[in-house]
């Protein structure tokens, strides 16, 4: 049943990236890592419930992973999960020229 | 793509379909990290961490604060495999290995107290630790190292 669990599991991180609030959760821990719920939903025009509804996603995807530190509870960004994919389609052939391709993208919408 | 600074704390999880005593034989033996760690052979012992590169040159050495096989085991971190990072503070990493009880383990690796050594931070973050958990997820689940 490996391969079903392996489906399972990129089903929930794609479920979990296919949601613009998620994706700017991930964005916001992305730029600084190990922040508190209260942190979090200081940027966000949402509730406390919905936030914390949208983080228990990710962490359920294994995206976030939440630690306690004294009386916080820290949020941080686990990337893993995107490797996994990343490394089921491309492997160390290609990856240059995908690289390649991601920075003209960048370099060419930057300067324009 | 935005580069984001140094964290100073950095959490990776990964599952990987094995026994919590493999893992931990995976992590702590030289002749199995020496297959998905940047080719480091790591001897950990209950007091000593000693990594060495493929031709002996010494990568990492340092105390080993907790062992607690096969479920926890946390140790300093001396980047001495690069001449730019030899001088900065010690840092610390810590491995959890939590049993799923459906054949696979959740691994869990801290690498903290960075605040000392933010070039070691950058150069470990993301396809750092990724690149040597994703292999030795693949070496675990496949008995081949990824290419």
């Amino acid at each position: 049943m490996v391969t079903y669990t392996r489906l399972v599991d990129d089903d929930r991180v794609f479920k979990a990236l296919g949601d613009p609030t998620r994706r700017h959760l991930l964005d916001r821990l992305f730029e600084r890592d190990g922040r508190t719920l209260t942190e979090l939903e200081s940027e966000l025009e949402m509730t406390r419930f919905g936030v914390m509804k949208h983080l228990r996603l990710l962490e359920e995807a294994g995206l976030v992973v939440a630690r306690r530190q004294g009386r916080e509870k820290l949020h941080f960004l686990n990337p893993v999960p995107i490797r996994l994919i990343h490394d089921r389609w491309i492997d160390k052939f290609t990856e240059h020229r995908v690289a390649a391709l991601a920075d003209l993208k960048s370099e060419l919408e930057e300067s324009a | 793509m935005t580069t984001a600074t140094a964290q100073t704390t950095q959490v990776y999880q990964i599952f990987i379909k094995a026994t919590p005593e493999q893992i931990w034989e995976a992590i702590t033996t030289p002749e199995f990290t020496a297959r998905y760690f940047h080719g480091a052979r790591i001897q950990v012992t209950a007091d000593h961490y000693q990594s060495n590169g493929p031709n002996g040159e010494t990568w990492g050495d340092g105390p080993v604060f907790e062992f607690d096989a096969p479920r926890r085991l946390v140790h300093q971190w001396r980047s001495l495999y690069d001449p730019d990072l030899v001088a900065e503070e010690p840092s610390r990493v810590t491995w959890e290995i939590a049993d799923q009880d459906d054949g696979t383990c959740l691994l869990t690796v801290t690498h903290d107290r960075l605040e000392g050594a933010l070039k070691t931070a950058a150069s470990v973050a993301g396809p750092g630790w990724m690149g040597v958990l994703s292999s030795l997820k693949t070496l675990l689940e496949t008995g081949e190292p990824l290419t």
